[in-house]
């Protein structure tokens, strides 16, 4: 075996009907597994103009090429779909237990077509997939629904489970696919694409051998990265308290550096991304009151509260996904809050932190914990939730939204019994909560007034926590990826700690001193990008993981451990060239579409239109639209339309891979 | 001969939870805490009664942790 199955199931919930389908070399040579694998898929079999929520959208699980190879930190899967939210490319990435399942089921990836009649969970094992009904847990929220799927369906090996929450039920375009009692697969809609298609939860429960080509040499690659990993420790005495001083310090830097990742290794091991809850609050990571404000307004009488020391208060444990040797989950105990309903909760994420906290001024960390299981099991993706419910805040304090419009609610800053009372009726679509829960960008279009000002998103996405305007590589992915509006595909911060430069031939050596030239639209700035955006994709279509990522080519080794798992010989040139090629069959697959990316534009309040008055942040805008030709140019994509040339189709061979009649059409 | 079972050098263990996926009949948890300053929560035979000694576990351990060691009759 060369880590992949090189087969895929598909299964029509319209008709009951499933078949396995073989999967050529060629395809996995070209675009791995994971991401790769469920683009090209996808790309070949939606039909051009398909409703999202329709029959004709295709959901996909996907794992890693190297999951279960032996190999550490690739315990990824990825949904995907068209996305309701966008109207082009759709994924979500998670980790928890369910990639490797996928493949002990004997598939690479698991694709779901058709609408069933009624609510279904789809059982796989060894011996194919049986569609059972759900009725029963129609309703149950996500966590409900996987403890009595696994009490259910555990025969010998417990089954692993995707499952969604009435959230998702109830087609909210913001809603996720959880598994692992709340890990979620949250962003681009894929939760509603599950909902749509009645199909409450996957169950997994296979026992097919996974291996690679050369397992030894994969463990060997494994032992190097663990015995790095377990080396790395934040020395004792420096507690949470210090991460503000230290976000300031690096924040002031005017000098971009290229740090070595295992220095966020340690930091993760400890916190986890809490970690970046006050840190990233004075370097000007973290959006506040709604990318209206700045830390001065979230000052440190508020932030102190977030201390990732306190998040760690509420840990009873570390919780790690599957084959991962870093550790940057935790189970926390939230026995005490609330009505007592729920004993445990997921450790908050960075992302949830900041959006419950410093998005709406909300300095009550113990209401983010409450609201972190509250999300989870109604399947909400936390970060659009929260953009809507600061959206809200924003629209009745400057009186666009009335009293009555709230049902009664006072709707104020930092107020979080209203925030928490808001979120209900998203979870339950009542009145205004019915809304907000398809996002601030459909929510603007039905309130009207002006509204769309205070609705940050870029294509219909919410942004995630992190302030484009230190960091313009990432503004141009939040515009111009195909996902847009997302912070885990591409960015300097990133490229900086990959040290990508010191094995692809093509990219210029890391500036360590840049000018502030450097930072204007450039060909050198957009060919970074590209190069990133390319290593990104490997790590989706491998099924690594982000914060592998962020160590760095040198600690994470992962184009030995391509070559390990598959018995090939690929250079990283060749593996930068299929990450290339994934994202432009990215591309590619909105523009089929019909999603056009030259009305995509980065919301006015992310990009520093005008910029703030105060803060960290003071003064600082972004040239997106003007970096953004360049950036599709280094692509091979016309740089006035963002459509991948026919040269470049060529030149990636896309143009044979895609031509294969559709299987299922 | 007596059956093979699980033996875990939890001083090399990185508590990735692989060998506890591959075990095909869920013998293994990971629920031993209290070991490190992190109070991760390591691999341990939760039910041995269901353990065939098959050493899939000590295969699929990315760090070769686990040896597969006889386990001790029964009432030693």
């Amino acid at each position: 075996m060369k880590g992949y199955t090189g087969k895929i199931l598909l299964v029509d919930l319209g008709t009951g009907e499933s078949e396995v389908q073989a999967v050529d070399d060629a395809v996995y040579e070209n675009l791995l597994s994971g991401v790769g694998l469920g683009a090209w898929y996808l790309y070949r079999n939606i039909p051009a103009g398909a409703d999202p929520l329709g029959p004709d959208n295709i959901l996909g699980f996907t794992s890693g090429l190297l999951t279960g190879t032996g190999s550490v930190m690739t315990g990824r899967w990825m949904a995907v779909c068209k996305s309701p939210l966008t109207g082009g490319w759709g994924d979500s990435n998670c980790g928890g237990s369910l990639a490797p399942a996928i493949k002990h089921c004997g598939f690479d990836a698991i694709f779901f077509r058709g609408i069933s009649p009624r609510p279904v969970y789809a059982y796989v094992d060894n011996k194919g997939v049986q569609l059972r009904d759900a009725s029963a847990c129609w309703g149950l929220d996500a966590v409900e629904s996987e403890e009595r799927l696994v009490a259910e369906c555990w025969a010998a090996k417990k089954p692993a489970v995707a499952a969604i929450g009435p959230a998702a039920e109830r087609l909210s375009l913001i809603s996720g696919i959880s598994n692992d009692l709340g890990r979620y697969a949250a962003r681009s809609g894929v939760g509603a694409v599950m909902g749509s298609k009645r199909l409450k939860a996957l169950v997994l429960a296979g026992t097919k051998a996974i291996r690679g080509e050369d397992p030894e040499a994969v463990k060997n690659l494994s032992k190097a990265y663990s015995r790095t990993m377990r080396l790395v420790n934040m020395p004792a005495f420096l507690k949470g308290a210090v991460l503000p001083l230290m976000g300031a310090a690096l924040g002031a830097v005017k000098v971009a550096y290229s740090l070595d990742g295992m220095v966020s290794a340690m930091m993760f091991k400890r916190w986890g991304t809490a970690m970046n809850s006050t840190y990233g609050m004075t370097n000007g990571d973290a959006p506040l009151k709604n990318w209206g404000g700045s830390n001065a307004d979230y000052s440190f009488k508020y932030y102190h509260h977030l201390n990732p020391d306190r998040v760690l208060a509420r840990e009873s444990r570390k919780y790690h996904c599957y084959s991962c040797v870093l550790g940057c989950g935790g189970v926390c105990d939230i026995k005490d809050l609330g009505k007592g309903e729920y004993a445990h909760t997921h450790k908050p994420e960075y992302e949830t932190i900041m959006a419950f906290g410093g998005l709406m001024m909300n300095k009550n960390l113990d209401s983010i914990f409450y609201i972190n299981e509250l999300m989870n099991r109604a399947g909400f993706d936390t970060i659009s939730a929260a953009g809507a419910v600061a959206f809200a805040i924003e629209c009745y304090e400057n009186g666009i939204l009335s009293k009555e419009d709230t049902g009664g609610l006072e709707l104020r800053w930092g107020d979080s019994e209203a925030i928490i009372a808001l979120l209900r009726m998203m979870i339950a679509r009542e009145g205004l909560g019915d809304l907000l829960a398809d996002g601030v960008k459909r929510a603007a279009e039905r309130i009207g007034k002006g509204s769309e000002r205070y609705a940050v998103h870029v294509g219909g996405q919410e942004l995630p926590m992190h302030d484009p305007k230190i960091d313009p590589m990432l503004g141009v992915t939040y515009a111009a990826d195909p996902t847009p509006g997302r912070h885990t595909t591409s960015g300097g911060l990133y490229y900086s700690t990959s040290f990508l430069w010191t094995r692809v031939s093509w990219l210029p050596r890391f500036k360590i001193h840049p000018k502030a030239e450097d930072y204007e639209p450039s060909e050198r700035g957009a060919l970074e990008n590209v190069a990133m955006t390319s290593f990104k994709m490997l790590i989706d279509g491998a099924g690594a993981c982000y914060y592998a990522m962020l160590t760095g080519v040198p600690h994470f080794r992962i184009f030995e451990y391509l070559n390990a798992a598959t018995g090939w010989t690929k250079s990283p040139d060749e593996y930068m060239e299929i990450g290339k090629r994934i994202q432009t069959l990215r591309q590619l697959f909105g523009i089929k579409q019909g999603y056009d990316p030259r009305k995509v534009r980065i919301h006015d309040r992310a990009a520093g239109r005008p910029p703030l008055k105060d803060g960290h942040n003071k003064g600082l805008f972004l040239r997106t639209e003007e970096m953004i030709p360049y950036y599709w140019k280094a692509w091979g994509w016309d740089e006035a339309s963002g459509i991948p040339t026919e040269a470049t189709l060529r030149g990636l061979g896309l143009d044979e891979l895609l031509a294969e009649e559709a299987v299922h059409a | 001969m007596p059956k093979a079972s699980p033996s875990f050098d939890y001083g090399t263990c990185m508590a990735c939870r692989a060998c506890v996926d591959a075990c095909p009949f869920s013998c293994l948890e990971d629920r031993k805490t209290g070991l490190e300053r992190y109070n991760k929560a390591f691999p341990e035979m939760a039910r041995p009664e269901k353990c065939t000694g098959c050493g899939l576990c000590a295969a699929a351990c990315p760090v070769d942790a686990i040896a597969m060691l006889p386990s001790p009759a029964p009432g030693a």
